[in-house]
């Protein structure tokens, strides 16, 4: 062992020169060297975790790797090197309590601007509670965040990024084998991909629109009970929920039971868009078919159709006037003008107003016509121009006329 | 008082008669209005009675007329397109706001516009009539040889007066059949890149390529075009009507009234046919040009666009470079085909090669005129899109979506302008 010590050292220091920082890392921290400016032992055996941990954020922030698995960085011989408070590959459990040893410490966390109340939320979380019970299925820290290659969520190669949280949340929940025992249904992530949410995150990029976490929390994962549900949609949707608070599906049943909420028309993952015609049928799945409640899906359904209708002219109509070549700026702000009205329908059809809803229509209403009245003035002079016909022919066969008795004459 | 102002009348007529050279006919010459040479050793008005009382060959007949006619739309192309150019401003930023009010503000403006462009695409036919009955005829054979060359010149520089127009609007069309035209060009090997790079100005269609194709339209195409429209007359001058050699001296028809009669008549029905197609056929306006996006449809508004887009997308690089050469062979077919024979049945290589090319033309047309896919519109990799696993987007319609209401929350977010 002892004869064997010098060329474990040759070797260990062969392997800290060749391992030089990656081209482009720029200022970033060696791991090469500690700061006293000693070898750093952990890579004589573990150089291909390197370059995965410089790339992350505990890397730009001086953690090192005893500082989660613990033993002696200076040592260059596993023996020494894995002695003391060493952890080689924590299990779940001790992954949480590594983590939550900084990330639950607010002391520590305020330098970086980071909230410390991961580990409380996780605790109340199911996730945490099964991972409490000992079950193995149950993610853990590094199950979500990597753990050499530590990214913050606002880095698109991170696994918590707003586009890649619902693969992420779907590696586990979108796994038959894994969710059966739990009864958990396995499409949560392909009809969220489908849904009004997920076309805002995948196609617009639009990051404001919910992920998973939007709704279910992140370390705090939960699904929200049925009376929260409008409390969390209602959370964006703030005039909508503003709106069927006012309205019979506001509160409570007769029997005091809680109302179902937003997910009752429009489900949860799929975030269902009712179409305007299908409005009275949606009543219908749980009023009977003659109840007073129909009727008055079927009056909103035909308010919003004539709206829509309303709306769709309008934008014929605009389109008639580009292709005429008129200018259409004056159109396009009116359509704006009708469209905030229109927009306002979605609001109040969910407090079942009709009354308001009439007069929204009539505003929307009013500002279409006008709009078609320029089209159609647009037109009607495109057929006017025809008109020129006329004369244009009578001229041209007046003089073969003439052209015709001046050679008959020759 | 009468007899004052026909004494005034009579006596302006004989100091015109007296002072004005005979050579000042020349004038109406240039429009067509007179036939064969002009004796300048008599007065004026003398000089013009024995131009108009000369005989045009007794071959000629309303065969010949096509070669008038795309003269006669070139002259309505001039006098709309320099009325257009009072209205027209050729800036990225200006160029469609001046379509707009050329066609919608401006007085008899929408006619000027559309008559300009259907004689643009009248003019290409009437050219290809002409040529083809000159191939069929053998009327390009020694010693009209030059004559056939500056006649195919000035077809080029119709091609090219099409194209530098056809951009003008600065519409998402114009833009894009420019775009993909340029792209076509790109691909000739060796020269494509710097010819497209010459046409453009710019890596893409751009402010640079309006200002080089406005120039080019308005200043140095109509100056190439009457040089070699005067050069093609005056040869034609020189060497007769093709097949007047045969004709028997003193017969044929009068210059006036008969050709002279004809020629009015065809010239006013030219205008109201242009004028009628102008105001039942008018062209639409699309949305103003953007480069980040193609049009949802592609709408054609020229002849040659449709034959150039139908060989760009079915008959691909090769099959580019089979009707250049085959175009190629009929512009210098003079200098193979020398032989006096006129007979088209013992010129079987030139029917053929004029039965491919004209047949191939107005099938390319015919073909090009349905596509309506514009080009970029199917470059979406579609692993990009089995990736997302979303449902196509309807396009969006007045540049954002105005979808329907969402019953769920509220609409997504609409853009208007």
């Amino acid at each position: 062992m002892t004869s064997a010590r010098p060329l474990t050292v040759l070797i260990a220091a062969a392997l800290v020169a060749i391992a030089q920082p990656a081209r482009g890392q720029g200022t970033r921290p060696v791991l090469t060297t500690r700061a006293d400016g000693t070898a750093y032992g952990c890579l004589v055996c573990h150089a291909d975790k390197r370059r995965a941990f410089v790339q992350g954020v505990h890397s730009e922030w001086g953690i090192r790797c005893h500082d989660c698995h613990g033993g002696d960085p200076v040592a260059l011989e596993v023996g020494p090197a894995h002695a003391g408070e060493f952890v080689g590959a924590p299990d779940k459990l001790q992954t949480v309590e590594i983590c939550s040893s900084c990330h639950a410490d607010p002391d520590q966390m305020r330098q970086y601007g980071l909230p410390a109340d991961q580990f409380a939320e996780l605790k109340t979380s199911r996730h945490g509670q099964l991972l409490e019970a000992g079950n193995r299925d149950a993610p853990t820290c590094s199950d979500c965040h990597d753990p050499h290659t530590t990214l913050p969520s606002s880095d698109a190669r991170s696994a918590t990024f707003p586009t890649n949280i619902p693969r992420t949340c779907g590696r586990c929940h979108s796994d038959t084998e894994m969710m059966e025992p739990y009864g958990l249904v396995i499409d949560q992530l392909e009809e969220f991909r489908q849904s009004a949410h997920g076309r805002a995150i995948f196609e617009d990029g639009n990051f404001a629109a919910p992920s998973c976490i939007g709704c279910h929390g992140s370390h705090a994962a939960l699904p929200p009970d049925v009376g929260e549900i409008v409390n969390v949609c209602g959370r964006c949707h703030i005039d909508v929920r503003r709106a069927l608070a006012s309205g019979p599906h506001g509160g409570t049943t007769e029997s005091g039971n809680v109302l179902l909420g937003c997910t009752a028309c429009h489900t949860n993952h799929g975030t269902e868009s009712i179409d305007s015609e299908s409005i009275a049928e949606t009543c219908a799945r749980c009023h009977e078919e003659d109840d007073a409640a129909v009727r008055l899906g079927e009056q909103i359904e035909e308010g919003v159709v004539r709206a829509e209708r309303e709306m769709e002219s309008a934008r014929e109509a605009i389109s008639e006037l580009g292709i005429t070549g008129r200018r259409t700026s004056d159109a396009r702000f009116r359509y704006r003008h009708a469209l905030t009205e229109f927009r306002q329908i979605a609001e109040v059809q969910h407090g079942f107003d009709v009354e308001q809803l009439t007069d929204l229509e009539l505003k929307i209403s009013s500002i279409t016509k006008g709009i078609e009245a320029a089209a159609e003035v647009a037109v009607e002079e495109r057929w006017e121009h025809r008109l020129l016909l006329i004369p244009l022919w009578f001229f041209a066969l007046s003089i073969a006329a003439l052209a015709y008795f001046r050679l008959r004459k020759a | 008082m009468r007899e004052r102002t026909t004494e005034w009348l009579r006596q302006f007529r004989d100091d015109i008669r007296q002072s004005a050279d005979p050579a000042l006919l020349g004038v109406l010459r240039v429009f067509g209005l007179l036939y064969g040479k002009i004796d300048r050793d008599v007065p004026i008005d003398q000089s013009l009675r024995k131009s108009w009382n000369r005989r045009l060959p007794a071959n000629v007949n309303w065969k010949h007329a096509f070669g008038g006619i795309a003269y006669f739309l070139f002259m309505i192309l001039v006098v709309t397109g320099v009325l257009l150019t009072f209205y027209y401003r050729p800036s990225v930023d200006e160029a469609y706001p001046s379509i707009q009010f050329i066609v919608s503000e401006a007085p008899f403006g929408w006619l000027l516009r559309d008559m300009h462009v259907w004689a643009a695409s009248l003019i290409v036919v009437a050219l290809l009539a002409h040529m083809a009955r000159i191939l069929f005829a053998g009327a390009y054979k020694p010693p009209r040889e030059t004559s056939w060359f500056v006649g195919i010149a000035l077809f080029a520089v119709v091609i090219i007066f099409g194209v530098t127009g056809y951009l003008l609007p600065w519409d998402q069309w114009a833009y894009w059949a420019t775009a993909e035209f340029t792209s076509g060009v790109e691909r000739i090997p060796l020269i494509g890149g710097m010819i497209a790079m010459f046409m453009r100005g710019d890596r893409l269609v751009s402010s640079a390529t309006l200002s080089r194709f406005f120039a080019l339209h308005v200043i140095v195409l109509p100056w190439l075009a009457f040089g070699l429209i005067s050069l093609h007359f005056v040869i034609i001058r020189s060497h007769g009507i093709a097949g007047s050699e045969h004709a028997p001296e003193g017969e044929g028809t009068l210059f006036y009234p008969n050709h002279l009669m004809r020629l009015i008549v065809v010239s006013v029905f030219l205008i109201a046919v242009v004028g009628t197609l102008a105001a039942l056929f008018p062209r639409p306006v699309g949305d103003p040009a953007t480069p980040f996006y193609p049009p949802d449809d592609l709408v054609s508004t020229w002849v040659l666009v449709d034959v150039t887009i139908a060989l760009l997308r079915f008959v691909g690089p090769v099959g580019v470079f089979v009707a250049l050469l085959l175009v190629a062979a009929l512009a210098l077919l003079p200098l193979f085909d020398r032989k006096p024979e006129t007979d088209l049945r013992k010129r079987p290589v030139v029917a053929i090669l004029g039965i491919i090319l004209f047949g191939g033309f107005i099938l390319a047309w015919a073909i090009g005129h349905q596509v309506t896919v514009p080009i970029g519109s199917d470059t979406i990799p579609q692993e990009l899109l089995e990736e997302r696993a979303l449902p196509p987007e309807p396009a969006p319609d007045l540049g954002g979506e105005t979808g329907a209401i969402q019953s769920g929350g509220e609409a997504t977010e609409e853009v208007v302008e």
